[in-house]
Parts: structure tokens; C-alpha cells; sequence
């Protein structure tokens, strides 16, 4: 029965891990670029909603807000951050002093607002972990023993719909063949009409999208935020992308989840410290045997979405 | 005229690719580019369509004045690049390749306009759901070519079409750029198959290191073969099969 219930755990854990991930993803195989501020994107949105739930708008212009509303600014916010790092890394940056290759200059500055913006926040909130004023206790069924947090479950529906949305975008939309065309061959691309600069911010605002609500559905999960709470969700989800493929959806998806039941499955049968170990181990093996990972393609790089 | 190119410089750091070319397009003409390897042929036809920002120089078409416009604006205003190595996507099926042919239209008519091109490639018809890359070399080209013309350009510049084709898909090529010329489309055409361009275009320019060294009828360069030969470094009719260096 526990171990039942910890592979459920290990699940809603995946969820989110999965939404990190597959925003990982998205910009690897649509732009073969490594975007660093994905944590901190993730973290804003859990305590921007923390910080509005619990204090209230700024310079007191406010009370408390209701806790989703809260939530729902701080992914908005986290959408508005993405798009600031796209106009001021990537292509900024990129036009100015990198040619359409170079990918060494994004990936440091979007390290660089990582590290800014989550010390901003440390600044302004403090390093401390903060309880997350969320929907209480009363939201858990007992199904035959097992503990299901109704929360949980909606929140695993909305990343199953989510991902299931981003994929028919992709195949079946024209914002999506031209975000498949640039990651294939951005010269061809531009001859026809596609404008970089036009569909390159629409992966940077589909990147705060996904990060925000999978820090807005970790709040309501696990009821703590802080500062930090996206370092280790940032380097889980890579590990679970890498798994399952980069640059491929579907893989971050299953990758993602494997990620989260080996976390569980570990904490059951060895104790939390083995964790680390399982899972970047995991990604090595993985690394080794099949470097591609579980869904990708045989050639390593871009244009696989 | 429909395309008017004056004073085109196109450079890449030290490289002076393109340099000073003056070149047009009337309606309803076939022109070729001829020269060697690394003449700046790409350079140039790259410049037209927008892909690289010339140095210096002006492009109008039918008029409108097109040298600062995005390849988006472009493609809107009717030109069309065939890129050289065909760059289809081959990641896509072949009706999502047709339809980046139309990425910027949402008008009613895109569809009839895919049946057109089908219409035309009974080949790509059958093959509407396959992935591009199980095309083979000719059908590639035929799908690039495709591509091009579902948006109903009124100037198609093509570049290098029959490299690596064979003999028998060079020919039915040089077919297709005179139907579609009858059909009413301009075309700017780079070939280092010297003879076989010459065949289908009404003039022609030389280039060489990047500068338009002779600009005549294409009978006239037809039967100037010492002239063309300095230049194109005796490029002839088995040029097609046996140039390399398409991706220099
Ligand atoms: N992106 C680039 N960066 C730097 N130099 C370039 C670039 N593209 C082309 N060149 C240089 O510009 C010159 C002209 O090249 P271009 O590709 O336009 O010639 P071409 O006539 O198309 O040759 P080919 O027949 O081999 O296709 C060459 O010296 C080439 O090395
Ligand atoms: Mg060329």
C-alpha cells in the first residue's frame, strides 16, 4: 500500500517535473539553446503568488490577494520575465555580437538573469522557505487507503492538457510549422517569410508559461516555496529531458515522470540521500547506452520536434 | 521591368562577395547567371530575396522599392528564392513543406493553390503524407520548385536547380522553367549548365569575382563559347553532373 502510494506521489512529482522539462525542451529544439533562467522562471511564479497571498500587492496598495489569483499573477509575471530575457539575451545579444550560431553568449546571459533575478528575490523576501496559503487539508479523498490530494490530480490533468495543446500547436498550427521550420533550418526559413523575430518570442512566452504554472501547481502541491525551490526542480527536469530525448516532447514528458518515480521509489526503498545518486546516475546510463535518449533521434542536435 | 537591381554590393567581414552588379528582369523573361565557382551567384540571389543585407545597392520590384524590406515583405510583393541544395524540411511531411510555401497568407485561396501545385506534380500528390526526406533528389527539387510557386510569385529566381539531377530530371526541369515562364512567371535563373540555360533564357550575365564581366542575349553568349569559357572555366553541358562544391 505505501508503495503504492509512493509511486502516486512519484507521479504528481513528475508532473511537474514534466512541465519544466518539456519548457526545456522546447527551446532546445526549436532554438538548440540551453535556456538557464527556466528555474528561476519557475520560482518567480511560486513566490511572486507566495508573496501576493500572503502580503498583498506592493507598498501596501492592497490585502492578501485570494490564493489563485495570486498564483495567476505569478505566472504572468514569470511570462513577462521570459520575455524580457528573450529581448535582451537572446537577441540582443545574438544580433548584435553573435552570428546565428553562436549559442555561447544566450546560454551565459540567461545564466546571468538566473543568478540576478533569484538573488533579487532573496533581496526582497528573504532566503527562508515560506508555507504557501493554499487549499487546506479538507481537498484529500481516501481511495481505499491511499491519500489522493485533490489538487494533485487536477493539477496532472492540466499538464496532460497542456502538453497535449503544445503538441497539436506544433504539428497542426502555422505557428507551429514555422517554429518546426526555424528549428530545422532557420536560413530556409527566413526566405520564406518566417520572421525570427516574430516566432522566436513565441517559445520564450510559451517557456514562462509552462515554467510559471508548474511553480504555481508546485506551491499548491507541497504548500512551501523559496527562493532556491527551483534549482532542484531546474536540474531534475534537465536530468528527465535528457532521458527522454532532447528536443522531443513526448520524452520530456515520459523522462520526466521516470525522473519522479525514481525520486520516490528511492526515498522508499533507500532513503532520501540515495536520490541524487538514482537519478543523475539514471541520466549517465542513459548517456551511455543511448545518448540519443528514449525518444530522440539518432542524430543528436536540432529540428526534432 | 519588373526586377532592377543597380549598384549591388553584397560583403561578408573581408569578402566583397557581390560587387557593383547592375541586373534586371523584364516581365515575362527568362535570364540566367552564369559563372564559376564562387562567383557570387548565391551571394546575389541571397541579397535579392533578403537573407543577407547588401553593402550597398538598390532592388525595386515593379517600382517598389525593396532593399531595406524583410524577405517576408519581399515574398509578399511576389519573389521567390529556390534556394540552392533545394533546403527543403525534412522533418515535414510533404504537404507541410508546400504549405511554408504560403506561411504568410490565411486567405481562402491557399488551398485551391496547393491543388495547383499538386496538380502540376502528380508525383507529390501521391506522396501529400510522407516525410520529405523519402523523396528522392528530383522530387526534392520538384517539391522545392513546388514550394516556391504555390504562393503565385511573380519572380521565381532559382538557384543551381539541376545540380546533382539526373540527365533525364535535368531535362524535364528545364521544361518546367519554360512552362512555368509561359504561365506568366519572370525567372532569374543561376546555372553553371551553361548550354541548358542558354537554351531556355532570353539574356544573360556573366559573373565573375563577384562582377558582371558580360551581359548579352542568350544567343549571342550561346555562340560566344571562347568568351563564356574564359569565365565559366569550360563549363558545358556535363557541368551538371560533374560540378561539386554546391555547398562551398
Ligand atoms: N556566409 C558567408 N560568409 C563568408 N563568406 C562567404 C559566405 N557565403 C559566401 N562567401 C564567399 O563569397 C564568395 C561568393 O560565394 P557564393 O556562394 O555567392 O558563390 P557562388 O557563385 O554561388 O558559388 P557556387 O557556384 O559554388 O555556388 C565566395 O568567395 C565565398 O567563399
Ligand atoms: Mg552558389
Amino acid at each position: 500500500m505505501l508503495l503504492l502510494q509512493q509511486l502516486l506521489n512519484g507521479v504528481m512529482l513528475g508532473s511537474v517535473y514534466v512541465t519544466v522539462a518539456v519548457a526545456f525542451t522546447l527551446t532546445i529544439g526549436v532554438l538548440n539553446f540551453l535556456n538557464f533562467t527556466i528555474p528561476t522562471l519557475f520560482m518567480l511564479a511560486g513566490m511572486i503568488g507566495w508573496a501576493l497571498a500572503y502580503w498583498g500587492l506592493p507598498f501596501e496598495m492592497s490585502g492578501p490577494l485570494p490564493w489563485p489569483m495570486a498564483l495567476a499573477v505569478g505566472i504572468v509575471v514569470s511570462i513577462v520575465a521570459s520575455l524580457i530575457v528573450e529581448r535582451f539575451t537572446f537577441r540582443y545579444l545574438k544580433t548584435r555580437y553573435g552570428d546565428s550560431t553562436e549559442h555561447a553568449i544566450p546560454l551565459v546571459s540567461s545564466l546571468g538573469f538566473l543568478l540576478v533575478l533569484e538573488n533579487l528575490v532573496r533581496i526582497g523576501y528573504g532566503t527562508d522557505a515560506q508555507r504557501f496559503p493554499g487549499p487546506g487539508a479538507d481537498l484529500t479523498m481516501n481511495i481505499g487507503g491511499i491519500f489522493v490530494r485533490i489538487p494533485q490530480v487536477v493539477s496532472l490533468f492540466l499538464v496532460i492538457l497542456i502538453v497535449i495543446g503544445l503538441t497539436w500547436l506544433l504539428k497542426h498550427s502555422r505557428i507551429g510549422r514555422g517554429l518546426r521550420a526555424i528549428a530545422e533550418n532557420p536560413d530556409a526559413a527566413n526566405i520564406l517569410g518566417v520572421d525570427t523575430k516574430r516566432v522566436v518570442p513565441i517559445v520564450f512566452m510559451l517557456t514562462g508559461l509552462l515554467c510559471g504554472l508548474a511553480g504555481a501547481l508546485f506551491a499548491v502541491n507541497y504548500g512551501e516555496v523559496s527562493p532556491q525551490m527551483g534549482e532542484d526542480i531546474g536540474t531534475k527536469a534537465i536530468a528527465g529531458m535528457v532521458v527522454g530525448g532532447l528536443g522531443s516532447i513526448w520524452g520530456a514528458v515520459l523522462g520526466g515522470l521516470i525522473v519522479g518515480l525514481i525520486e520516490m521509489l528511492t526515498i522508499h526503498f533507500f532513503g532520501a540521500d540515495t536520490v541524487q545518486v538514482a537519478v543523475w546516475g539514471l541520466l549517465l546510463l542513459t548517456l551511455f547506452v543511448r545518448p540519443q535518449g528514449l525518444f530522440g533521434h539518432n542524430s543528436i542536435g536540432k529540428g526534432k520536434l | 521591368m519588373l526586377l532592377d537591381v543597380k549598384g549591388l554590393d553584397v560583403r561578408y567581414g573581408r569578402t566583397h562577395a557581390v560587387k557593383g552588379v547592375d541586373l534586371n528582369v523584364a516581365e515575362g523573361e527568362i535570364v540566367t547567371v552564369l559563372g564559376a565557382n564562387g562567383a557570387g551567384k548565391t551571394s546575389l540571389l541571397r541579397a535579392l530575396q533578403g537573407a543577407v543585407r547588401p553593402a550597398s545597392g538598390t532592388i525595386s520590384l515593379d517600382g517598389k522599392e525593396l532593399s531595406a524590406a524583410s524577405p517576408a515583405a519581399r515574398v509578399a510583393s511576389g519573389m521567390m528564392l529556390v534556394p540552392e541544395g533545394r533546403q527543403i524540411f525534412v522533418s515535414m511531411t510533404v504537404h507541410e513543406n508546400l504549405q511554408m510555401g504560403v506561411y504568410l497568407r490565411s486567405d481562402g485561396d491557399v488551398a485551391r493553390d496547393l491543388e495547383a501545385v499538386y496538380d502540376r506534380f502528380p508525383n507529390l500528390a501521391e506522396r501529400r503524407d510522407m516525410k520529405a526526406s523519402v523523396l528522392s533528389g528530383g522530387e526534392q527539387q520538384m517539391l522545392a520548385i513546388g514550394r516556391a510557386l504555390v504562393g503565385r510569385p511573380r519572380l521565381i529566381m532559382l538557384d543551381e536547380p539541376s545540380l546533382g539531377l539526373s540527365p533525364l530530371f535535368v531535362s524535364r526541369l528545364f521544361d518546367l522553367i519554360v512552362e512555368l515562364n509561359k504561365s506568366g512567371i519572370s525567372i532569374l535563373l543561376v546555372e553553371q549548365n551553361t548550354t541548358m540555360a542558354l537554351d531556355v533564357a532570353t539574356r544573360g550575365y556573366v559573373l565573375e569575382l563577384g562582377r558582371v564581366v558580360i551581359e548579352d542575349s542568350a544567343a549571342a553568349l550561346s555562340t560566344n563559347t571562347a568568351l563564356t569559357e574564359a569565365y565559366l572555366g569550360g563549363g558545358n553541358e556535363t557541368s551538371a553532373l560533374t560540378t561539386t562544391g554546391a555547398q562551398a
